[in-house]
């Protein structure tokens, strides 16, 4: 497949094409042949190539022209840079070196915002390797901003939807350089075509100080370097880390969830899956599920979510999390009409069908927690996530069967409910919620130890990010509280318990989210323009 | 109702605001920014002067280009211009004529406005005579309404106090050209920088303030290998980084510098006897001058090696074609204008001028400060003319058909001595034409002082509040770039043509019609413009007042130079024979003392205060401000300081710190730590009002030019805490 450009540029002269230039530009019915060297290919794309930038340091000035070419080209608004100038400094006075580095979207060979994304909105084109986004097809789960190691995808709140640097393909396939190459004063930034299988084997070139490790994802951006530099550079931009969204849908939904599957596989181990408990546990899994749904930019499109199980953990999360509603809907219905005796069904299949719904609620919480285990996002990257997930199941499922059924023996009490006979008569062991407490406490006691002794800086960025004035507290009451959560059952307090545990799971998990210090490249001193 | 449903569930994306389409000049683009008909221009923002293409659908400007066949830019544009069009429709434009009643602003027509105004006026200048009324212009203007202006302001209100901001800006290159060559003029042009051997940046950041020259560099680099480009500053700004050798000049170390390598080159006979004989004067004495000025001593002073300093002397001296290239390091000093001269002393002895990439070159401040050197009427008498000069009164007397005594025959006050005449009470009524002093001027408490001590401060300007326009009796709205028609003249003496994109908002008219205005008030109009209507009528005009003069307009019409893409008065450059316009045709050599700048640090104040700019913002801010994208870029100002004085005042990056000096505090900066300055000095960028850096800048002012020293002062920086004290 041939694409215009490359037609033209055959046609051309080789190393340059020619342009044309308006000598008078009311009437343009008298061009001027200009012959000007190319910053974009002058020769057609063969099979196992693909497009990228070069970001020449050498030439760099920091201008930023680049960043708001970019923005006027593709009618952003201000706080969205889609191509964003950092800096990079170091050395001694005089011997100070500071260098600019100008990144738009890598292009990479193993993207992780296509493999992450659960309604296939990226496509990696098969023509120009461009990383191609569909604002269309996006539902705005920003699965894929938490997915980037250069933090390249950009969330739109105004319309709902992520975007991202597309290379300017609308004018690299007219024949026209990208907005961002077009306007750098110093043609600091060009399009060259590389070879995708040698450049697997070696990308070293794509290295730079302040850029994440080229490796993950194989950036095919090419940076030149500055020769023979001994000096460190290193980013200016780290004292500025702000915390990131705190996510309140998911806070909610993930807790609420957990706390649904902990509670399901404690009521089933200790008899207790009676008919209010369930009903109580199936309105709080929707009032969840609904919950999450308000995370998405474009909510009414939720449904699109499950496209990619194939290769999705997010379309996973929300496959399973529907199966396990459907799970648990059956089983409360199969018990609600075993226990007003309208069929009789065998003990066992009865077990079974709830048995599955705590298998499904496990299943989609472990999915849950690997929608987190991102390279880009590193202190969610750790074992310490799903294992929180499960625990927080156990924490707060630990305790709260015992309060959902003192609700609901006030609810049966109602003289409209009392011939059903709906009291419960479960009892769950008090040391059981302690020994939750114990290990959920142990977990995040140990991640903060690991964060904080990290060789990784955005590691030890999120542990300083929790050590903040505004955050500290917080750190503190996600501490006390499980602790209290796993004491009050031994004086019967279980009511008590249940509040401290969700309180302890909701702090916890807000943390999870504001503290995580995403990779990125190196931004400004005043992180302008970043979002 | 509806839709926000719709948007809330994201079933509206907004996808209509975000389509693109194509544009049949540019390209495939987002469709907001396809224009239905382009207009060609040039820059409003710095002297650059980069020539322009702004595109414009439904009356309204939707995005701007750099001009492909404009030979200043070649199509390329800086993060302002890139974004230049925003500003016309930004919110914060001034809209309304407003008067102060019972302490506030309130709208009023702008009859009543000028009525007022001219009364308020007359009422001043009857009691305390006609120069009571101090007028401070800008270079924000077209060239026509300079010279429009500065009849108004000496012949219509008689007043000779009247002087433009580009004296906090250029004063001192203005002063310097005139001591060395007789006259002002850059005599250079931007294509030295491509074709020189060395070139040589003293205090000038041109990556930052003028990027667009930048690419001169790189296309010497590209066909001159073997060319050199030096930079000298204090700090390791972006230039210093582009630059094969980077002399990291103590403050005001510059003329030392400049004296030594002239002693160097006499001393090795690396100069140019032949031109020094035929085309100076005063050689022997400035030979025996410089002689002190030893690599022994200079290191000394600048802090340089001697080795260094010999390498750059030989350089220099070696060069085929050598280019010297400065901005506001040599400028913002009481020695500023006497440093002027030491560069063109080096040029000089070096036969270094009026050839190909040969030249001593101030790169100016704004988009047309040269223009109002040209034709204003405020240091000089338009075209160049003198005050002292009977020859030159009586030219223009003739041209205005008046009486040649009614010219004045000495200049007025200049800038910072009418704002000290207006702390005094000699100044009574103050006009500012689009300047914003309370940001811009140093030692604020002085300026404000003068600003509440006049009896009536009009403020025109394209942008209202600013900080300065919260002071004013009188707001007139006036017109900005996008709106007028004219010319600027950019550093390399360029004329280029300036249109109107689209008209200006609300009530908000051009200085030029706001200057008729008033002269009808005052009735002069006929007499000074008669018939005019447009500022095609000043042109024509000024071309018969410019005509034989170095800056000639009458060479060229309107059309020519926009079609043209602007025309070089005097040609590629001046001086090409030699000849220079002074009273025995030869260029004067300067014998220039080094002194230390004015206020030292001690212990107390035991560090030097720098300002500068950054290039997403322009001077004030009153404009870039308004641009989302660029505010955006860089919201807030910083204060930059070694990490070998922050580990002794023991401060972590980002503290909010004050920078404390003998006149006041500027409160709750952000700390940032860096080898971008070096041990004992500090630096700030100076566009931002709500951490004023001229709070804490010296009111001293070069003798010669009167422009202040910005650069250098003493200050100590302490942790901010919020409780005042």
């Amino acid at each position: 497949m041939s694409l215009p450009l490359q037609e033209l540029a055959e046609s051309a002269t080789a190393e340059s094409i020619v342009r044309m230039a308006f000598a008078d530009l009311g009437q343009p019915s008298a061009p001027v042949a200009t012959v000007v060297t190319s910053l974009i290919p002058s020769r057609s794309l063969e099979a196992g190539e693909q497009y990228r930038f070069h970001f020449d340091m050498t030439k760099c000035i920091g201008c930023r022209s680049c960043e708001i070419a970019c923005n006027e080209q593709n009618g952003n608004p201000a706080d969205i840079h889609w191509r964003r100038v950092g800096e990079i400094e170091g050395g001694t006075y005089p011997n100070t070196l500071r260098h600019y580095l100008s990144m738009g979207c890598n292009h990479c060979l193993d993207a992780e915002c296509v493999k992450g994304c659960p309604v296939d909105a990226y496509t990696k084109d098969p023509v120009t390797g461009i990383v191609l986004h569909s604002a269309t097809a996006c539902i705005g789960c920003q699965y894929c901003v938490w997915n980037c190691p250069y933090s390249v995808p950009q969330f739109n709140a105004e319309r709902g939807v992520v975007g991202k640097c597309d290379m300017c393909h609308g004018r690299l396939t007219d024949g026209r350089e990208p907005a961002c190459v077009n306007s750098c004063p110093e043609a600091a930034i060009e399009i060259e075509i590389v070879n995708t299988a040698a450049w697997r084997v070696d990308y070293a070139a794509a290295e730079s100080p302040g850029m994440p490790a080229a490796g993950h994802t194989i950036s095919t951006t090419r940076i030149t370097l500055p020769l023979n530099s001994t000096t460190q550079l290193e980013r200016v931009d780290t004292g500025r880390i702000q915390p990131e969204h705190a996510h309140l849908s998911l806070v909610f939904m993930t807790t609420l969830i957990q706390s649904v599957t902990g509670s399901l596989l404690f009521a089933l181990l200790f008899d207790g899956a009676q008919p209010m408990l369930l009903a109580l546990l199936l309105v709080i899994t929707s009032i969840a599920l609904n919950i999450s749904v308000f995370h998405l930019g474009r909510p009414a499109y939720a449904w699109r979510a499950m496209k990619m199980w194939r290769r999705s953990w997010l379309s996973r999360e929300v496959l399973l999390f529907g199966l396990f509603f459907c799970a648990i809907a059956a089983f409360t219905f199969a018990v609600w009409l075993q226990h007003l005796r309208l069929i009789v069904l065998a003990p066992p299949l009865l077990a079974a069908i709830g048995w599955m719904a705590v298998a499904l609620g496990i299943a989609g919480t472990i999915a849950s927690a690997y929608i987190y285990l991102v390279p880009a996002r590193p202190a969610w990257n750790m074992a310490h996530t799903p294992i929180d997930f499960l625990l927080s199941g156990l924490l707060i499922g630990s305790t709260l069967p015992v309060t959902l059924d003192r609700i609901a023996g006030a609810f049966s009490r109602l003289a409209l409910l009392q011939p059903f006979h709906l009291q419960a008569t479960a009892t769950y062991p008090h040391w059981l919620p302690g020994l939750a407490a114990v290990a959920w406490i142990a977990n995040q006691t140990v991640r903060l130890v690991r964060l904080n002794r990290s060789s990784l800086f955005e590691d030890r960025a999120a542990a300083a990010l929790m050590n903040t004035q505004d955050l500290r507290p917080v750190v503190i009451a996600s501490f006390a509280l499980p602790a209290a959560a796993g004491l009050l059952p031994l004086c019967g307090a279980f009511t008590f318990a249940t509040l401290a545990a969700v309180a302890a799971v909701i702090l916890a998990r807000y943390l999870f989210f504001v503290s995580v210090v995403p990779l990125n490249m190196a931004l400004t001193f005043t992180r302008g323009g970043a979002h | 109702m509806w839709t926000r449903i719709r948007r809330a569930l994201g079933i509206d994306t907004r996808q209509s605001e975000y389509t693109f389409e194509h544009d049949p000049r540019f390209g495939h683009i987002a469709a907001t920014r396809v224009a239905d008909r382009w207009v060609k221009t040039t820059c409003g923002y710095c002297s650059v002067g980069c020539g322009m293409l702004v595109g414009v659908k439904d009356n309204k400007a939707v995005t701007v280009r750099g001009n492909p066949d404009h030979p200043v830019n070649r199509g390329k544009l800086c993060p302002k211009g890139l974004s230049e069009h925003h500003i016309l429709d930004a919110p914060g434009r001034a809209k309304l004529p407003l008067l102060r009643k019972n302490g506030k602003l309130v709208p009023v027509s702008w009859d009543e406005a000028l009525t007022v105004m001219i009364e308020k006026i007359s009422v001043v200048q009857r009691r305390y005579g006609n120069d009571a009324l101090g007028v401070i212009s800008t270079g924000q203007l077209v060239t026509e309404e300079f010279y429009t202006l500065g009849k108004l302001v000496q012949l219509g209100f008689g007043s000779r106090n009247y002087d433009g901001n580009t004296t906090l800006c250029m004063a001192s290159a203005v002063s310097g050209y005139k001591l060395t060559f007789g006259s002002d003029g850059p005599p250079g042009s931007y294509a030295d920088m491509e074709t020189a051997d060395v070139i040589l940046l003293i205090g000038a950041n041109i990556a930052d303030n003028h990027p667009i020259l930048c690419q001169r560099l790189e296309r010497n680099r590209i066909n001159n290998p073997d060319s050199t480009v030096i930079v000298v500053d204090p700090r390791v700004t972006k230039t210093a980084m582009m630059a094969d050798i980077h002399l990291p000049i103590k403050p005001r170390g510059d003329i030392a510098l400049l004296n030594g390598i002239a002693h160097l080159l006499i001393r090795d006979g690396h100069i140019d006897r032949d031109y020094i004989e035929r085309h100076t004067t005063g050689f022997e004495e400035f030979a025996a001058f410089v002689a002190e000025f030893t690599p022994e001593h200079v290191a000394q002073v600048t802090g340089l090696s001697e080795e260094t300093i010999i390498n750059t002397a030989y350089l220099y001296g070696k060069a085929k074609a050598a280019f010297i290239g400065w901005t506001m390091g040599v400028n913002h000093s009481t020695q500023g204008a006497a440093t002027v001269t030491a560069i063109n002393n080096l040029s000089l002895i070096t036969g270094n001028i009026g050839r190909a990439g040969a030249a001593p070159f101030s790169i100016t401040g704004q988009c047309n400060a040269m223009g109002s050197r040209e034709s204003s009427f405020t240091s000089a008498l338009p075209g160049y003319r003198k005050f002292e000069k009977p020859q030159d009164r009586e030219d223009l007397a003739r041209i205005w058909n008046i009486d040649a005594n009614r010219i004045p025959t000495a200049r007025g006050l200049a800038y910072p001595d009418i704002i000290e005449a207006a702390v005094n009470g000699k100044v009574k009524a103050l006009w500012f034409i689009a300047t914003n002093p309370v940001v811009s001027f140093p030692n604020y408490s002085v300026l404000v002082q003068a600003l509440e001590s006049v009896d009536f401060l009009v403020v025109q300007d394209g942008f209202h509040p600013t900080p300065t326009s919260e002071f004013a009796h009188l707001v007139l709205p006036a017109a900005i770039w996008g709106e007028k028609e004219g010319t600027y003249t950019n550093s390399e003496r360029r004329v280029s043509k300036v249109n109107p994109v689209v008209v200006p908002p609300g009530e908000a008219r051009t200085d030029f019609d706001i200057f008729l205005a008033l002269a009808e008030k005052l009735g002069v109009r006929e007499e000074l413009y008669p018939g005019w209507q447009s500022t095609h009528d000043a042109f024509r005009e000024w071309q018969r007042v410019s005509e034989g003069r170095m800056c000639d307009y009458s060479k060229f019409t309107w059309q020519q130079l926009e079609d043209e893409g602007g025309a070089q008065w005097g040609g590629d450059r001046l001086y090409a024979d030699g000849v220079f316009p002074t009273a025995t045709g030869k260029a004067a050599l300067y014998s220039v003392p080094c002194l230390p700048f004015v206020e030292q640090p001690n212990e107390e104040y035991d560090l030097i205060f720098n300002t500068g700019r950054t290039v997403e913002h322009w001077h004030t801010r009153t404009k870039t401000a308004e641009v989302k994208m660029l505010d955006n870029m860089v919201p807030n100002a910083w204060l930059e300081m070694n990490p070998i004085d922050a580990a002794r005042l023991e401060l972590r990056p980002h503290d909010r710190v004050n920078v404390v000096s003998r006149r006041s505090t500027v409160r709750d900066i952000e700390l940032r730590i860096t080898g971008i300055v070096a041990p004992g000095q500090v630096f700030m960028p100076f566009h931002f009002a709500e951490t004023n850096s001229n709070l804490v800048t010296l009111g001293a002012f070069d003798p010669i030019s009167r422009e202040p020293n910005f650069k250098q002062c003493a200050v100590r920086i302490e942790k901010f805490s919020r409780t005042i004290t």
